[in-house]
């Protein structure tokens, strides 16, 4: 019996000290509101500038990534197998679907230009359709909060019109099938 | 999401063909892309009341087989790992039952040029009942078709997210340590030993349980459902037992395949059709076991293999293990 217990108590400690979010997960809808316009990383709020490397060294800015476009994606890459899946997936379902819009990946983990670039090498994205920019001081990683998979989209007044993960690419596309 | 976690199937036999008691390790997932986890079932010999056992993991990500089974290596610089350590106990309360209890602890450590974390937490548990429907009567030789009858084992395991998912509130993919979802699954070994020698086939299949997310790595979304694909596993090993004297200690050595195979996630109900992944390892283990003492201690190795067509969508690693365990009579 004594067995018993130390089993029961390893089970009660274990759920206890576990995430009460995934062990009941919610369905609640908890964004807050924000004011539409305002600085900040949340869907409505206005991008703030940047300016970072692409990896051939050239700087890119917010307003250099809208010019002449209807809007930006950025798409947040540690260059692991899910981000191939969804590059791979941007790559040859979306882009060719909204040739008006920019597409970057943002490498947050290379460090520097060459090592990004020796990144994007690697990973077989050399001379294709993405602009990779080299996020060094990670400037995009906090303007937007971003992480592993992590997917935004600007309009080309520098609105945030998603910021979330990829998941299976269904909300950037009726995203940006709604840019004007 | 793993792996987290994680994954990585590992697979000891030796322990079972040395003292009795058997680790079947473990799929976790990438430390830093898929949630971690190590989900272990313990079995009880058949002469004992328990099982404890403690152990230790090392898993060394180096490169991933992209979506068409390439293997593509880590940005230069890089070096991800993580550790696991984990705690498991098995109690037969009945003849041929018994109930099993696995709580790994993960440390991510991960390091990039231009980013490094380190962070730990609980990892998702297991926790499992076995039926051995029918037991293997070893023999040192075959007289009759009876000896020939394998040991038998059904079992049912639930995995707990009691692990840092990308649903906590946990901004960096770095952190996580758990997938976030409740996975049921059936479990069937077959095992045989002629001594010195043994065999067996371990089969898995796991489905999980669809879960409401409405929030992604610290960040509220619109909340929608999502439920990752069901999962199939299957270990074939073998081993050879060499004793040590007459005292009963026993150095046993196995080497083991598994192939694991992950279905594709789906969101509302739709299914994202690149999600799924593969993976196929080897693995090699030794152990010692002190039959009068019932202390037995085991080191193994599992190695992805870094080629075109053993894997998809997922991490390559290299896991290293060491435990120990205590049978309780």
């Amino acid at each position: 019996m004594c067995f018993c217990k130390l089993f029961t108590m390893l089970l009660l400690l274990a759920v206890l000290t576990g995430c009460g979010d995934n062990l009941i997960p919610s369905n609640e809808d908890k964004r807050t509101t924000v004011q539409a316009g305002s600085g900040g990383s949340a869907v409505s709020q206005k991008t703030p500038d940047f300016a970072v490397p692409d990896i051939n060294g050239t700087t890119v800015t917010l307003s250099s990534s809208l010019a002449g476009k209807k809007g930006a994606v950025f798409y947040f890459t540690m260059w692991c197998p899910i981000c191939d899946t969804h590059m791979s997936a941007i790559q040859s379902s979306i882009i060719p679907q909204f040739p008006g819009v920019a597409f970057y990946l943002v490498d947050y983990v290379s460090g520097s230009v060459t090592g990004a670039a020796d990144a994007v090498t690697a990973s077989g994205y050399a001379g294709g359709v993405f602009t990779t920019l080299a996020d060094t001081n990670h400037t995009l990683l906090t303007n937007f909060q971003g992480t592993m998979g992590t997917t935004v989209v600007v309009d080309n007044n520098g609105i945030i019109k998603m910021n979330e993960d990829f998941r299976d690419g269904a909300t950037l596309h009726s995203v940006l099938a709604a840019l004007p | 999401m793993n792996i987290n976690i994680k994954s990585k199937c590992y697979f000891i036999s030796a322990a079972l063909l040395a003292g009795g008691a058997a680790l079947f390790p473990s799929h976790s997932q990438a430390a830093s892309c898929c949630g971690g986890s190590s989900a272990a079932s313990l079995s009880v010999p058949k002469y004992a009341t328990a099982v404890a056992d403690l152990s230790f993991d090392t898993e060394v990500y180096d490169g991933y087989w992209n979506q068409n089974g390439k293997h593509v290596i880590d940005p230069p610089g890089s070096d991800l790992k993580q550790y696991r350590l984990n705690t498991g106990l098995a109690y037969r309360f009945a003849t041929d039952w018994q109930a099993s209890i696995a709580v790994p602890y993960v440390f991510n450590v991960n390091k990039y040029s231009g980013q490094s974390s380190q962070n730990n937490a609980l990892g998702d548990m297991t926790v499992a009942v076995t039926y051995e429907l029918l037991d293997d009567n070893s023999t040192g030789k075959v007289r009759s078709a009876n000896d020939l009858i394998p040991g038998v084992t059904l079992g049912l395991s639930l995995l707990v997210p009691s692990g840092v998912s990308p649903y906590d509130d946990q901004k960096s993919s770095f952190d996580i340590t758990g997938r976030g979802f409740y996975r049921l699954d059936g479990t069937l070994l077959i095992e045989k030993n002629i001594r010195p020698w043994n065999a067996s086939l371990a089969l898995g299949y796991g489905t999980y349980f669809e879960r409401s997310v409405n929030r992604e790595y610290g960040k509220y979304v619109a909340p929608y459902r999502k439920v990752l694909g069901d999962r199939f596993t299957t270990t074939l090993s073998s081993g050879y037992t060499y004793v040590l004297g007459t005292g009963g200690d026993s150095i046993a050595a196995t080497v083991s395949y598994t192939y694991m195979r992950e279905g594709n996630t789906s969101y509302d109900g739709v299914t994202d059709s690149g999600s799924g992944f593969e993976k196929q390892s080897v693995g090699g283990a030794l152990s010692y076991s002190c039959t009068d003492h019932n202390w037995g201690v085991r080191a193994g190795w599992n190695h992805a293999i870094q080629q075109k067509g053993w894997g998809r969508n997922f991490p390559t690693t290299d896991l290293f293990s060491v435990g120990v365990r205590y049978v309780f009579l």
